[in-house]
């Protein structure tokens, strides 16, 4: 038996962003730049460690507005369109450079080598549909595929609202059964949000475990009895597993984490932002806007403007001894643990996917180096939540603390100066909805579809991203109409309900526009029809 | 700081980020000053210090913080279709009260244009407060307390301290009146702050090595830093007093 277990969990996720009423939209470009910068060389990465027979199991959770995305026709097409768009820009470069900074061909080649093999897997491995690829790693046992709340909202501040929360986490389990044909036995809370009573919801569509922010178990009201080195029972028996700060800071840190090294490549310099306008006109944003093209040749080298040249050799070297490293650190702490606990420890570490490939270039090099040597050891082992409670089902009976990853470690993040403001307007909505709900219970033809689509307003109103976005400052004017967007298409509702009436016209569009959530049944607001249907 | 090469970026973002830097009369500037103002700023920022006096360099704070591409321009992305403006107020008379942390919480509050009248009506002026109330705890430990913060008829959202942990807490707005009277309008839904174990019995954590050892090792990094959470922090100086204490 292995000395330290890891649970590792990734978390995907995107916030539902679809604009086909634009031939191109800048905010798509987060989907595009994930799925070719992390999605698709973490499928690379994990079917060439299960070719090679590399024993490994992980934790991966995709929200059901990016499994939305991504089996998303117009979407799939425009994702075509952003990758021959690279493709061509890559050819370019690679002229480019052996005529003017030779030193930068062979990083051009690199990328272009990636985006051909990103063409040929999005094409013929996954005929433009990569669910399919974490489906297959997880009915080869390599992957333990969960959801998220069905358009990522930050649960705490909508305790005061049953429906609500019900909504967001039934909706995820459907959205991941259509996708997946299988009930998910784990949910990710978003931003780690956690409050006392949540785990109810939960156990209601048969949730079997969730993640926790670090301190919301040594926070808790009790003696914990194990620190985070093992998931506590909730008293409803549903599992909650604390990340473990200290290794997951050896990664997520801009201060003291791998991703830090001098020899790593530096995501903010990109040709997108340093090369001439008529050059790289064609491939940025119309009209001028200057985009991260993911051709970037420097490496991090240190604070200052002056950037070395990026040097894959050197970053492959760092990537070893930044494995070894975190290895080494695994097993020393669980020496030092050994005394003082009555099993093994397990470590859970739960990141954004994209940290991987995206924002840390070598990242996923880094999970595969040591994946491979955790293989060749018996000192740790990689294992998902799941496994550890077969063997382990007893677990320490618990309340975990009201809780969150973000600053402070709490709700501040999300109630800020900025964005508290969107409360009022969504709590209002929910009330509305539930009104809705209560007055015109089972509706058919236009009128249920109506009252579905205020019920997917409302949803994608409380995603988690708008009021992150607005805090961080970053996109925030996209962010805010959006919010206004959603609340504003469900007011259009529900004042033509309250006149009894149905605008067709509007209707159309805006199913066309928000798409997600096909089966939604805005019953669920009306929580004396969801009593009703779990007790029948 | 890490920055775009502004050499290769045209007049229009060089005034873009000019203006976002705080640097005066951007819009008049030509090329080469702008690029110059652009230079001592980042300079400056190379060295700066925080408030805290930490060292700090904005744009690598976020990095690995946000899954989303940020963009060196905030970019006009045109109309969302179908965009209607939100009402300022909704039409009836309520409070709600957001937890943000063992702290603070957050209460915002609407009174209906009916409700405004009727005390316009009723005496020549009148003003608004929040009444804090701590409720009694189930073992009758802590009786029932409340306070008073004074707001305004315009103030819509207040921030309130939360004197006490572990305890349940409910918000009302008042009005009073130039006659001295005073009437409850609306009140929120309970919160509940958390406690913590440690924080009321720092003296079974910190006499403890073994047990001390297997809560804080998952909570600092390996540079010592431990996770950012005021609750903790709390913990941590309650303990330091029972050392201090000891050894005094």
């Amino acid at each position: 038996m292995a000395k330290n277990s890891i649970g590792l969990i990734l978390h995907a996720h995107m916030p539902y962003i679809r604009h086909p009423e634009y031939p191109r939209f800048l905010e798509e470009d987060w989907l595009f730049e994930a799925v070719s910068e992390t999605y698709l060389p973490l499928l690379r990465m994990l079917k060439r460690l299960r070719e090679d027979q590399v024993p490994f199991k992980l934790t991966l959770s995709l929200s059901p507005t990016l499994c939305t995305m991504l089996s998303d026709p117009i979407l799939q097409g425009r994702f075509t369109d952003y990758l021959r768009l690279h493709q061509e820009l890559g050819q370019k470069e690679v002229a480019r450079c052996a005529f003017e900074e030779a030193e930068c061909t062979q990083l051009a080649q690199m990328y272009l080598d990636t985006i051909n093999a990103n063409l040929e897997d999005y094409f013929e491995t996954y005929q433009c549909n990569i669910l399919s690829g974490f489906k297959d790693l997880e009915d080869s046992g390599h992957l333990e595929l969960i959801t998220t709340a069905a358009t990522h909202a930050y649960l705490p501040l909508y305790s005061d609202y049953p429906s609500a929360i019900g909504a967001q986490i039934e909706l995820a389990v459907q959205s991941h059964i259509n996708h997946f044909k299988k009930r998910p036995r784990g949910f990710w809370l978003p931003e780690c949000g956690y409050f006392p009573g949540l785990e109810d919801y939960l156990q209601n569509e048969e949730i079997e475990f969730f993640q926790l922010a670090a301190q919301s178990l040594a926070l808790a009201d009790e003696h914990v009895q194990r620190g985070s080195y093992a998931p506590v029972s909730c008293p409803n028996g549903v599992f909650g597993f604390a990340r473990d700060f200290h290794l997951t800071n050896l990664i997520w840190s801009n201060v003291e984490g791998y991703p830090t090294d001098p020899a790593y490549r530096e995501f903010y310099r990109d040709i997108g932002y340093d090369l001439p306008m008529d050059y790289i006109r064609p491939f940025i944003h119309e009209p001028e806007v200057r985009v991260f093209t993911g051709f970037k040749y420097y490496a991090i080298t240190g604070k200052g403007n002056d950037k070395q040249l990026y040097r894959p050799q050197e970053a492959a070297r760092r990537v070893e001894a930044h494995a070894d490293n975190f290895l080494y650190t695994v097993q020393q702490k669980g020496k030092q643990l050994s005394s003082k606990l009555d099993r093994p420890p397990f470590y859970t570490l739960a990141f954004d996917a994209e940290l991987f490939g995206h924002w840390w270039f070598e990242g996923i090099s880094w999970l595969e180096s040591v994946l491979r040597k955790a293989a060749s050891t018996d000192e740790v082992v990689f294992e998902t939540q799941l496994d550890y409670l077969d063997r382990y089902p007893e677990s320490q009976v618990l309340q975990p603390s009201l809780s969150s990853w973000g600053a402070g470690g709490y709700s501040d993040v999300w109630t800020s100066g900025e964005n508290v403001w969107i409360y009022r307007h969504i709590h209002k909505a929910i009330e509305r909805m539930e009104e809705l709900a209560i007055r015109f219970p089972d509706q058919s033809s236009l009128k249920q579809r109506f009252l579905n689509q205020a019920a997917r307003e409302v949803l994608l109103a409380m995603s988690s991203d708008w009021p992150f976005i607005i805090h961080n400052g970053t996109s925030a004017s996209y962010a805010e109409r959006r919010l206004r967007n959603h609340l504003g298409n469900f007011n259009v509702v529900y004042e033509n309900m309250c006149k009894n009436a149905v605008n067709t016209e509007w209707l159309v569009k805006a199913e066309k526009r928000n798409i997600v959530f096909c089966d939604i049944d805005y019953n669920m607001f009306n929580l004396n029809s969801k009593r009703n249907r779990y007790n029948g | 700081m890490i920055t775009p090469n502004i050499e290769a970026l045209s007049l229009g973002e060089l005034r873009y980020i000019a203006r976002k830097q705080g640097i005066e009369e951007a819009e008049v500037m030509d090329r080469e000053d702008l690029l110059e103002a652009l230079e001592e700023v980042y300079e400056e920022q190379e060295t700066g210090l925080s408030g805290d006096g930490i060292l700090y360099s904005p744009s690598t704070q976020r990095r690995f913080m946000n899954t989303l591409v940020e963009h060196a321009v905030d970019v006009k992305t045109g109309a969302l279709p179908g965009v209607e403006p939100l009402p300022e107020f909704y039409g009836e008379t309520s409070i709600h009260l957001l937890v943000k942390n063992p702290y603070w919480a957050h209460a915002y509050w609407s009174v209906c244009p009916q409700d405004m009248m009727k005390l316009d009506q009723a005496s020549t002026s009148f003003d608004f407060f929040l009444r804090v109330t701590m409720h009694a705890t189930a073992d009758q430990r802590m009786s029932e307390e409340s306070y008073d913060v004074a707001v305004s008829k315009l103030d819509t959202s207040w921030n309130i301290n939360l004197p006490e942990r572990g305890r349940t807490f409910s918000v009302s707005l008042h009005f009073t009146d130039s006659e001295g009277n005073t009437g409850l309008l609306c009140q929120s839904h309970t919160i509940t702050t958390p406690k913590s174990f440690m924080l009321d019995h720092p003296e079974q954590v910190v006499w403890d090595d073994d047990y001390f050892s297997l809560v804080f090792s998952s909570l600092v990094s390996k540079g010592g830093v431990i996770v950012e959470n005021p609750l903790l922090r709390e913990v941590v100086n309650n303990m330091d007093e029972q050392v201090r204490g000891n050894h005094g």
